[in-house]
């Protein structure tokens, strides 16, 4: 039987993990909100991230906290390039055109995770030394890592600088604008295109913080996107589809139930906790928890 | 598995007795071997390792060397007319229905004469029977299931040990430990959700409860989570006398990284290498746990005793710019085994190379690897593919079990 | 109006016909008859004119994603509910196959029925509470339900868990489902099985059910007032889709002789059953056969020739071309073959 301090160990490093996930997730809402198209390479743009940082950090000798802002940018180009490329034109499609989204991204990330195998080889990578990997603090009984505990507050700051983003400016309102009607912005002089291309690469941006925190503490490979992807799906839908703060919400809850069910069933069980509660939430409330869409 | 010998006898029978009788070529210039292994997808670097282990021993088959290794001193297959050996690379991606389908195709087009492989244990299961069904016969270079041989073929051959035996290795080290009064009583089994960590785990509850050691704590993890908190909060609160982790790469990174994170310092770790065994790993992690221990197939330092490790290593490292590992090691002598047969055979026909297999008696020092001989049982299983136990001390693994192979004493707790 | 994902277009714009029952709308129905019939009976013959297990291998593949990807289309490309979760389905029938076989000795035949009603009564009676989801919400629920049976499967002793389960050496009959090493009789199997769903699609399309999916997805508002009665054929869809996806996955188990959770049961295989029908078109007759004959090739080759290098050539000619058809040809390639002049296109 578990103590009352493993216990609370195994919440808190939920809750932690949790908040990572919302930042991962985070991004993929936004794009969808915006314009209903979900990314199926997002975890691809995960690993990208968490390259670039890994080659920052061999080539430059920068620590992962300090690489952010470089990874960030370079992914929120990445991102808009990948707007401008590929879904555009999907987004053109007079027919199917949700499925084309999807699988135009499935090809994409295939072919990501094919150029990452040729150009990076399929070794596993990890940054040996970072200034936060390498400390954990100890509050009484319970551990909490720097990297984890960092990335937490890393996250919850960017989730309130996106909020700020979307209510207080201009492009924010834009975004707003746009998802409401995207025809019709045009009449106001908004681009529609060129708002879609800043929402990808917003995104994308967001998923480049979450990876840049990640590979301080995570091993790097071209496969490394596929679980993190798949949590980020079943979060932006518990959440609700286009739902910011449902990110947010769900990203912890999703940490913490995985954590629990780990204890409660046995640990290679946990994610059937997640997907029951996703599913048991979808039943009384189909568009998640706090989706508009 | 159901499958009866007599019913795979029969069957591969009647299939031998319908193919058309074979024309005695001229002496082949060229001997092609089929060699499976994943070359892309989660395990692609296994894939990509495995193919500098199968070039060099390709090396040393087909070129002359001066090492007491079968066939390094001639070039090519002396009983075949001097002809080379080729290997015909096919990607399985870890899938058993596309391992079969490359089996096919480099039996039906490539015209291999034998297949090794396959990294993947769910993936040997159809291309062993697609050696059956086609009289030809499967090295299993790497694959450590134990049901393998179970299978009742007659074609399957497999030269290095599977879990039961490495396990068993693990449990001879702790008695030995014991009897030298160390206290070892209680264990902790952490180990993924595949075949691999089934069998694993598998196997060290049957030894643990026959030779009376406590399993405190038995985790069964999903590969590859984003996240291990909960698992290692469990396996601290255990507090076992050794943690035995059964985990690939990308796990057995997480696995210390967490540990270190939440404070915890197992007394030991007995690995079942995997993971543990991949020079990744160690690059990653190395400096947190130092006195690790792990099974292992081979030891580099019998360099120091038998020259040709040292060399075949150097060749092997002069291509992948690293070690030769548990894995690598296998793969590379397993090949090396096979040319072997086939060159006694003096044939490319199937039932002649499984013969020669079935006739193998290599002395173990005639190897890199630290067995005592090579000779394949009833069940094409290799009894005498003694493991070792390394532990890694500065950034090297040390052999340190059995005694007659250890070059030092274990420094048991790790943190010592 | 941002597009939705439940919201293939109309199988009008596609299939461009006319309404209902004009001579125009019987003469292209009875001529897609006769032109799969002479499709059949050339696919059929195919087996006479080709040596090599290698390629019958790719065939008889072929022929199982066409039948695969046909059966999705069922229900996700004419009723618009979208799943990534099928592998579910051909889990089922591959485990009920299997274990029946192996556990209580009962014949293949047998298996493959009772895993495609297990199958079926399995979608009936998730489709319940699923199919008032909608769009991105209903696709997550089905990629979760099938990862949720992946992982039960994978910690459940009796069904071989993590080692999978071995179907034992049979002597080659029709009974067993064995043949050594031919992999001719399997072609014709799964073509058979491929045939059956493609007629399947055929005469949903000229059925009620037809009509009212097409006019739900024409007039949304209409689904109000056709309210239960869509919804019963959207599980009688998701029940014939589910049958045939099972049998599918029985026919792969007695194919392989070899199954595990991963092989049967992952989220990859559910996208690959999409894939298909999404490359030849979706809500289309002939999309998914298109489909799997262009992608399925593809794939089998690529990574058989230049899939040995550990490079990731393959992956990358493989997921770029996905990409090119996909954006290139939205409405599917299968739209390549039809030519309506002045037909009307929203």
């Amino acid at each position: 039987m578990l103590t009352a301090s493993s216990i609370a160990q195994i919440m808190v490093s939920g809750l932690l993990t949790g908040l990572i996930y919302a930042l991962v997730a985070v991004g993929l809402s936004l794009i969808f909100g915006l314009m209903n198209v979900v990314n199926f390479a997002h975890g691809e743009f995960l690993m990208l991230a968490m390259y670039a940082t890994f080659g920052l950090a061999l080539g430059l000798a920068l620590d992962p906290l300090v690489a952010v802002p470089i990874v960030m940018a370079a992914l929120f180009v990445f991102g808009a390039a990948v707007y401008l490329g590929i879904v555009s034109y999907a987004m053109r499609a007079r027919v199917n055109s949700g499925m084309v989204q999807i699988f135009s991204t499935f090809g994409l990330a295939i072919l990501l995770r094919g150029l990452a195998q040729y150009f990076l080889t399929p070794n596993y990578r990890s940054i040996a030394h970072s200034w936060l990997g390498s400390r954990t603090f100890a509050l009484g009984p319970i551990y909490v890592p720097a990297p984890q505990l960092v990335g937490a507050l890393i996250s919850i700051a960017a989730f309130f600088a996106l909020w700020l983003l979307i209510t207080r400016t201009d492009f924010g309102k834009a975004i707003e604008a746009t998802r409401e009607d995207a025809d019709a912005v045009a009449l106001v002089g908004i681009s529609k295109n060129r708002v879609f291309a800043l929402g990808w690469g917003l995104g994308a941006m967001l998923v480049g913080l979450a990876g840049a925190i990640l590979a301080s503490f995570y091993y790097i490979y071209p496969n490394v996107g596929g679980p993190f992807a798949l949590i980020a799906y079943v979060t932006v839908a518990l959440g609700g589809f286009g739902s910011v703060f449902g990110a947010l919400a769900a990203g912890v809850i999703v940490g913490l139930v995985e954590a629990l069910t780990a204890v409660i069933l046995p640990s290679d069980l946990k994610e059937v906790g997640v997907y029951a509660v996703y599913l048991a939430v979808v039943l009384f409330r189909p568009r998640g928890l706090f989706g508009s869409i | 598995m159901n499958v009866t010998r007599r019913s795979v006898l029969l069957g591969s029978a009647a299939v031998m007795a319908t193919m058309a009788t074979r024309v005695r070529a001229a002496q082949p210039k060229e001997v092609a071997i089929g060699v499976l292994y994943p070359f892309s997808g989660p395990s692609a670097q296994v894939g990509v390792d495995a193919k500098f282990a199968s070039e060099t021993a390709l090396d040393i088959i087909n070129n002359r060397h001066d090492l007491d290794l079968p066939l390094a001193k001639s070039a090519g297959l002396p009983g075949l007319g001097g002809a080379k050996v080729r290997l015909v690379y096919a990607d399985h991606q870890g899938d058993p229905q596309k391992g079969r389908a490359e089996a096919e195709r480099l039996i039906t087009q490539e015209k291999v004469c034998a297949l090794i492989g396959t990294y993947y244990s769910s993936v040997a299961v159809t291309v062993s029977q697609t050696a059956e069904r086609y009289g030809l016969p499967y090295m299993s270079a790497d694959n450590s299931s134990p049901s393998l041989q179970r299978q009742g073929l007659k074609f399957f051959f497999r030269a290095a040990a599977h879990d039961e035996m490495f396990s068993k290795g693990m449990f001879d080290f702790y008695d030995w430990m014991r009897k030298k009064g160390t206290k070892i009583d209680t264990l902790a089994l952490f180990h993924e959700d595949t075949i691999f960590g089934t069998d694993s785990s598998n196997a060290q509850l049957k030894f643990a409860s026959e030779r009376g050691y406590k399993v405190v704590a038995d985790i069964k993890y999903h590969a590859n989570s984003p996240s291990l908190t909960a698992e290692v909060t469990q396996l601290k609160a255990a507090n076992a006398d050794v943690l035995m982790p059964s985990s690939y790469t990308t796990d057995g990174i997480l696995l210390v990284k967490t540990m270190a994170e939440l404070g915890y310092k197992p007394k030991a770790i007995v690995a079942q290498a995997a993971g543990f065994s991949d020079k990744a790993l160690f690059d990653a992690v190395g400096p947190q746990i130092q006195g690790l221990i792990t099974r292992g197939s081979f030891s580099l330092d019998l360099a120091a005793k038998r020259p040709s490790v040292g060399a075949v290593n150097a060749l092997f490292k002069a291509r992948a710019g690293k070690d030769l590992n548990d894995n690598t090691s296998r793969e590379l002598m397993a090949l090396i085994i096979l040319a072997d047969a086939i060159d006694r055979a003096k044939s490319t026909d199937g039932e002649a190379i499984r013969k020669a297999l079935v006739a193998t008696d290599i002395p173990g020092t005639r190897t890199i690897m630290p067995w005592k001989r090579v000779k394949f049982d009833a069940q094409g299983q290799n009894e005498d593919a003694d493991p070792v136990l390394l532990q890694y001390v500065k950034d090297k693994l040390v052999t340190i079990f059995p005694p007659q192979a250890a070059i030092a004493a274990p420094i048991w707790p790790m943190g010592a | 109006m941002a597009p939705r994902l439940s919201d293939p277009a109309p199988i009008d714009a596609i299939s461009g016909s006319a309404p209902v029952g004009g001579s125009a709308f019987r003469r292209r129905r009875r001529g897609e008859f006769v032109a799969a019939a002479a499709i059949l009976l050339a696919a059929a013959a195919l087996p006479l004119g080709i040596d090599s297990v290698y390629v019958e291998n790719i065939l008889v593949l072929t022929l199982m994603y066409a039948a695969l990807s046909q059966s999705w289309n069922i229900l996700c490309g004419y009723c618009g509910q979208i799943s990534l979760g099928h592998a579910l389905y051909f889990g089922i029938g591959a485990y009920a196959t299997t274990l029946l076989l192996v556990k209580f000795g009962i014949p293949p035949w047998f298996g493959f029925v009772a895993g495609g009603i297990l199958a079926a009564l399995v979608a009936l009676a998730l489709g319940y509470p699923c199919f008032r989801l909608k769009g991105h919400y209903y696709t997550i629920a089905t990629i979760v339900i099938a990862e949720i049976a992946s992982i039960l499967v994978l910690n459940w002793p009796w069904a071989g868990a993590a080692m999978g389960i071995q179907i034992p050496y049979a002597q080659p009959s029709w009974l067993a489902f064995q043949f050594g090493r031919s992999k001719i009789p399997y072609f014709y199997f799964v073509l058979a099985l491929a045939a059956v769903t493609w007629l399947a699609t055929w005469l949903i399309e000229d059925s009620k059910w037809g009509y009212w999916w097409r006019a739900v997805k024409d007039d949304p508002d209409a689904a109000e007032s056709l309210g239960v009665v869509v919804f019963r054929s959207k599980m009688a869809a998701a029940a014939l889709s589910a049958f045939f996806t099972a049998v599918a996955g029985g026919f792969y188990a007695e194919f392989v002789s070899y199954i595990d959770p991963d092989s049967v049961m992952n989220l990859q295989l559910s996208l690959l059953m999409a894939l298909p029908a999404v490359l030849g078109g979706i809500g289309t007759l002939w999309g998914p056969a298109l489909g799997a004959a262009i992608i399925v090739p593809l794939s089998e080759l690529t990574r058989s020739y230049i899939g040995g290098s550990g490079k990731g050539t393959d992956l990358i000619v493989y997921g770029a071309l996905v990409m090119v058809i996909v954006l290139l040809r939205p409405e599917g390639l299968a739209s390549l073959l039809r030519r309506r002049p002045g037909a009307a296109v929203p």
